[in-house]
Protein backbone atom coordinates (compact mmCIF):
# COMPACT_ATOMS: atom_id res chain seq x y z
CA UNK A 1 0.00 0.00 0.00
CA UNK A 2 2.81 2.40 0.78
CA UNK A 3 4.24 2.11 -2.72
CA UNK A 4 1.12 3.63 -4.18
CA UNK A 5 1.24 6.51 -1.73
CA UNK A 6 4.93 7.04 -2.38
CA UNK A 7 4.39 7.51 -6.11
CA UNK A 8 1.33 9.63 -5.48
CA UNK A 9 3.25 11.96 -3.20
CA UNK A 10 6.21 12.33 -5.56
CA UNK A 11 3.94 12.95 -8.55
CA UNK A 12 1.98 15.57 -6.62
CA UNK A 13 5.02 17.64 -5.72
CA UNK A 14 6.18 17.66 -9.34
CA UNK A 15 3.05 18.55 -11.28
CA UNK A 16 1.06 21.75 -11.73
CA UNK A 17 -2.30 20.03 -11.19
CA UNK A 18 -1.88 17.82 -8.12
CA UNK A 19 -5.62 17.20 -7.94
CA UNK A 20 -5.49 15.35 -11.25
CA UNK A 21 -2.95 12.80 -10.06
CA UNK A 22 -4.43 9.29 -10.06
CA UNK A 23 -2.53 6.25 -8.91
CA UNK A 24 -3.77 2.68 -8.95
CA UNK A 25 -1.99 -0.42 -7.79
CA UNK A 26 -2.50 -3.84 -9.32
CA UNK A 27 -1.16 -6.22 -6.76
CA UNK A 28 0.27 -9.52 -7.88
CA UNK A 29 1.89 -12.28 -5.88
CA UNK A 30 5.40 -10.94 -6.21
CA UNK A 31 5.10 -7.97 -8.46
CA UNK A 32 2.73 -5.09 -8.27
CA UNK A 33 2.13 -2.72 -11.09
CA UNK A 34 1.64 0.90 -10.17
CA UNK A 35 -0.16 2.97 -12.73
CA UNK A 36 0.22 6.72 -12.70
CA UNK A 37 -2.09 9.10 -14.51
CA UNK A 38 -1.63 12.86 -14.57
CA UNK A 39 -3.17 15.79 -16.41
CA UNK A 40 -2.14 15.90 -20.06
CA UNK A 41 -0.05 19.04 -19.67
CA UNK A 42 1.78 17.50 -16.71
CA UNK A 43 2.88 14.39 -18.56
CA UNK A 44 6.22 15.96 -19.39
CA UNK A 45 6.77 16.85 -15.74
CA UNK A 46 6.59 13.24 -14.54
CA UNK A 47 8.60 11.89 -17.47
CA UNK A 48 11.25 14.57 -17.70
CA UNK A 49 13.99 15.26 -20.19
CA UNK A 50 14.95 11.93 -21.76
CA UNK A 51 12.81 10.19 -19.15
CA UNK A 52 15.05 11.29 -16.31
CA UNK A 53 12.25 12.04 -13.86
CA UNK A 54 10.48 8.78 -14.64
CA UNK A 55 13.76 6.93 -14.15
CA UNK A 56 14.35 8.65 -10.81
CA UNK A 57 10.86 7.66 -9.64
CA UNK A 58 11.47 4.06 -10.69
CA UNK A 59 14.78 4.00 -8.85
CA UNK A 60 13.18 5.29 -5.65
CA UNK A 61 10.30 2.85 -6.05
CA UNK A 62 12.79 0.03 -6.59
CA UNK A 63 14.68 0.88 -3.41
CA UNK A 64 11.47 1.10 -1.39
CA UNK A 65 10.21 -2.21 -2.79
CA UNK A 66 13.45 -3.99 -1.93
CA UNK A 67 12.85 -3.03 1.65
CA UNK A 68 9.52 -4.87 1.74
CA UNK A 69 10.93 -7.70 -0.40
CA UNK A 70 8.65 -7.13 -3.35
CA UNK A 71 8.96 -5.94 -6.89
CA UNK A 72 7.08 -2.93 -8.18
CA UNK A 73 6.80 -1.63 -11.70
CA UNK A 74 5.80 1.91 -12.51
CA UNK A 75 3.71 2.56 -15.59
CA UNK A 76 2.95 6.09 -16.66
CA UNK A 77 -0.32 6.15 -18.60
CA UNK A 78 -1.55 8.76 -20.98
CA UNK B 1 20.28 30.67 16.12
CA UNK B 2 23.13 33.08 15.59
CA UNK B 3 22.33 36.70 16.32
CA UNK B 4 24.36 39.82 15.69
CA UNK B 5 24.04 43.37 16.84
CA UNK B 6 24.93 46.13 14.44
CA UNK B 7 25.32 49.85 14.89
CA UNK B 8 24.99 52.20 11.97
CA UNK B 9 23.86 55.66 11.07
CA UNK B 10 20.56 54.61 9.56
CA UNK B 11 18.33 51.57 9.88
CA UNK B 12 18.83 50.85 6.17
CA UNK B 13 22.59 50.77 6.56
CA UNK B 14 22.34 48.50 9.55
CA UNK B 15 20.04 46.07 7.74
CA UNK B 16 22.32 46.05 4.74
CA UNK B 17 25.27 45.18 6.95
CA UNK B 18 23.28 42.41 8.59
CA UNK B 19 22.30 40.98 5.19
CA UNK B 20 25.94 40.97 4.16
CA UNK B 21 26.95 39.30 7.37
CA UNK B 22 24.53 36.38 6.87
CA UNK B 23 24.75 36.51 3.06
CA UNK B 24 20.98 36.57 2.82
CA UNK B 25 18.22 38.98 1.84
CA UNK B 26 16.26 41.25 4.16
CA UNK B 27 13.13 39.10 4.25
CA UNK B 28 15.20 36.13 5.38
CA UNK B 29 16.11 37.93 8.59
CA UNK B 30 14.26 38.86 11.75
CA UNK B 31 15.20 42.42 12.52
CA UNK B 32 14.65 44.14 15.81
CA UNK B 33 15.53 47.75 16.46
CA UNK B 34 17.01 48.15 19.91
CA UNK B 35 18.11 51.75 19.82
CA UNK B 36 17.24 54.66 17.64
CA UNK B 37 18.92 57.72 18.99
CA UNK B 38 19.01 61.03 17.36
CA UNK B 39 21.22 63.86 18.50
CA UNK B 40 20.03 66.14 15.78
CA UNK B 41 17.98 69.24 16.17
CA UNK B 42 14.85 69.26 14.02
CA UNK B 43 16.31 66.33 12.13
CA UNK B 44 18.71 68.50 10.20
CA UNK B 45 22.10 68.47 11.80
CA UNK B 46 23.89 66.11 14.13
CA UNK B 47 24.29 62.38 14.03
CA UNK B 48 21.97 59.46 14.45
CA UNK B 49 22.77 56.11 15.87
CA UNK B 50 20.70 53.04 15.22
CA UNK B 51 21.34 49.71 16.82
CA UNK B 52 19.63 46.61 15.49
CA UNK B 53 19.58 42.96 16.30
CA UNK B 54 19.38 40.56 13.38
CA UNK B 55 18.59 36.86 13.49
CA UNK B 56 18.20 34.72 10.39
CA UNK B 57 14.80 33.08 10.06
CA UNK B 58 15.04 29.41 9.34
CA UNK B 59 15.12 29.63 5.61
CA UNK B 60 11.87 28.64 3.98
CA UNK B 61 13.61 26.83 1.13
CA UNK B 62 15.49 24.73 3.66
CA UNK B 63 12.24 23.89 5.41
CA UNK B 64 10.54 22.93 2.15
CA UNK B 65 13.47 20.77 1.06
CA UNK B 66 13.69 18.98 4.36
CA UNK B 67 9.94 18.44 4.54
CA UNK B 68 9.74 16.90 1.06
CA UNK B 69 12.65 14.56 1.66
CA UNK B 70 11.28 13.58 5.06
CA UNK B 71 7.92 12.66 3.56
CA UNK B 72 9.43 10.63 0.74
CA UNK B 73 11.60 8.70 3.17
CA UNK B 74 8.67 8.07 5.48
CA UNK B 75 6.71 6.63 2.56
CA UNK B 76 9.72 4.47 1.69
CA UNK B 77 9.41 3.14 5.23
CA UNK B 78 12.88 4.30 6.13
CA UNK B 79 13.53 5.70 9.56
CA UNK B 80 15.55 8.78 9.06
CA UNK B 81 17.00 11.80 10.67
CA UNK B 82 17.75 14.67 8.34
CA UNK B 83 20.03 17.56 9.04
CA UNK B 84 19.77 20.58 6.80
CA UNK B 85 22.15 23.42 6.15
CA UNK B 86 22.22 26.29 3.66
CA UNK B 87 25.37 27.74 2.19
CA UNK B 88 25.18 30.43 -0.49
CA UNK B 89 22.56 29.14 -2.89
CA UNK B 90 22.84 25.50 -2.01
CA UNK B 91 20.94 23.41 0.50
CA UNK B 92 22.74 20.44 1.96
CA UNK B 93 20.52 17.68 3.27
CA UNK B 94 22.23 14.89 5.12
CA UNK B 95 20.35 11.71 5.91
CA UNK B 96 21.65 9.95 8.93
CA UNK B 97 21.38 6.40 7.70
CA UNK B 98 21.14 3.12 9.52
CA UNK B 99 24.14 1.87 7.56
CA UNK B 100 22.13 -0.40 5.30
CA UNK B 101 22.93 1.62 2.21
CA UNK B 102 19.37 1.26 0.96
CA UNK B 103 19.18 4.99 0.36
CA UNK B 104 22.44 5.02 -1.55
CA UNK B 105 21.81 2.18 -3.95
CA UNK B 106 24.07 0.68 -6.58
CA UNK B 107 26.76 3.25 -7.41
CA UNK B 108 24.75 5.92 -5.59
CA UNK B 109 21.80 5.63 -7.98
CA UNK B 110 19.11 5.91 -5.30
CA UNK B 111 20.74 8.91 -3.67
CA UNK B 112 20.99 10.57 -7.07
CA UNK B 113 17.31 9.87 -7.79
CA UNK B 114 16.24 11.31 -4.42
CA UNK B 115 18.35 14.38 -5.03
CA UNK B 116 16.92 14.86 -8.50
CA UNK B 117 13.30 14.64 -7.32
CA UNK B 118 13.87 16.89 -4.29
CA UNK B 119 15.62 19.44 -6.50
CA UNK B 120 12.70 19.57 -8.91
CA UNK B 121 10.11 19.75 -6.15
CA UNK B 122 11.94 22.45 -4.18
CA UNK B 123 12.51 24.63 -7.22
CA UNK B 124 8.83 24.35 -8.02
CA UNK B 125 7.61 25.10 -4.50
CA UNK B 126 10.15 27.80 -3.71
CA UNK B 127 9.93 29.62 -7.03
CA UNK B 128 13.56 30.70 -7.03
CA UNK B 129 16.43 28.67 -8.41
CA UNK B 130 18.23 26.85 -5.66
CA UNK B 131 20.41 23.77 -5.60
CA UNK B 132 19.83 20.86 -3.26
CA UNK B 133 22.45 18.27 -2.45
CA UNK B 134 21.39 15.08 -0.70
CA UNK B 135 23.96 12.99 1.09
CA UNK B 136 23.81 9.96 3.30
CA UNK B 137 26.52 8.33 5.38
CA UNK B 138 29.09 10.66 3.81
CA UNK B 139 28.72 8.87 0.50
CA UNK B 140 29.09 12.01 -1.59
CA UNK B 141 32.18 13.13 0.22
CA UNK B 142 33.81 9.74 -0.17
CA UNK B 143 32.87 9.65 -3.82
CA UNK B 144 34.29 13.11 -4.40
CA UNK B 145 37.56 12.03 -2.86
CA UNK B 146 37.77 8.92 -4.99
CA UNK B 147 37.02 10.93 -8.14
CA UNK B 148 39.74 13.43 -7.30
CA UNK B 149 42.08 10.54 -6.70
CA UNK B 150 41.23 9.14 -10.12
CA UNK B 151 41.82 12.56 -11.68
CA UNK B 152 45.25 12.96 -10.11
CA UNK B 153 46.30 9.43 -11.00
CA UNK B 154 45.25 9.92 -14.61
CA UNK B 155 47.12 13.20 -14.83
CA UNK B 156 50.25 11.49 -13.47
CA UNK B 157 49.90 8.88 -16.18
CA UNK B 158 49.55 11.55 -18.85
CA UNK B 159 52.65 13.34 -17.60
CA UNK B 160 54.66 10.11 -17.76
CA UNK B 161 53.52 8.91 -21.16
CA UNK B 162 52.84 12.24 -22.83
CA UNK B 163 49.72 10.72 -24.38
CA UNK B 164 46.04 11.52 -24.05
CA UNK B 165 44.24 9.42 -21.43
CA UNK B 166 40.52 8.70 -21.34
CA UNK B 167 38.38 8.44 -18.22
CA UNK B 168 35.23 6.30 -18.51
CA UNK B 169 31.87 8.03 -19.05
CA UNK B 170 30.71 10.01 -16.02
CA UNK B 171 27.66 12.01 -15.06
CA UNK B 172 27.79 15.82 -15.31
CA UNK B 173 28.23 16.15 -11.56
CA UNK B 174 31.12 13.71 -11.47
CA UNK B 175 32.73 15.27 -14.53
CA UNK B 176 32.65 18.65 -12.90
CA UNK B 177 34.64 17.33 -9.94
CA UNK B 178 37.29 15.89 -12.26
CA UNK B 179 37.52 19.03 -14.40
CA UNK B 180 37.86 21.18 -11.29
CA UNK B 181 40.47 18.88 -9.75
CA UNK B 182 42.72 19.29 -12.79
CA UNK B 183 41.92 22.92 -13.51
CA UNK B 184 45.02 24.20 -11.74
CA UNK B 185 47.28 21.50 -13.18
CA UNK B 186 49.81 23.30 -15.44
CA UNK B 187 50.69 20.19 -17.44
CA UNK B 188 47.33 18.87 -18.56
CA UNK B 189 43.98 20.11 -19.77
CA UNK B 190 40.65 18.29 -19.69
CA UNK B 191 37.79 17.99 -22.13
CA UNK B 192 34.49 16.16 -22.18
CA UNK B 193 33.75 14.01 -25.19
CA UNK B 194 30.61 12.19 -26.26
CA UNK B 195 26.91 12.55 -26.60
CA UNK B 196 24.14 12.59 -24.00
CA UNK B 197 24.32 12.89 -20.25
CA UNK B 198 27.27 10.61 -19.72
CA UNK B 199 30.45 11.75 -21.41
CA UNK B 200 34.03 10.56 -21.40
CA UNK B 201 36.75 12.83 -20.11
CA UNK B 202 39.95 13.34 -22.05
CA UNK B 203 43.04 14.30 -20.13
CA UNK B 204 45.34 15.97 -22.62
CA UNK B 205 48.99 16.95 -22.11
CA UNK B 206 49.59 20.64 -22.67
CA UNK B 207 52.00 21.46 -25.46
CA UNK B 208 55.40 22.90 -24.66
CA UNK B 209 55.46 21.57 -21.14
Amino acid sequence: MEMKELIEYIAKVLVDNPDDVRVTELEGKQTSVIELRVAKEDLGKVIGKQGRTARAMRTILGAASTKIKKRSVLEILE
Amino acid sequence: MPTIEIEAKTTEDAIEMACKHFSSTEDELNIEIIENKSTSIFGIVGSRKVKIKATPKTDSAVLIARDILEKILALMVVDSEISAEKKDNTIFLNIKGNGSGILIGYKGKTLEALEFIVNKAVNKAYGKKIRVIVDSENYRQKKEESLKDLAFKTSEKVKKTGKVAIINPKSPYDRRIIHLALKEDPYVQTKSKGEGLFKKILVIPKRGS
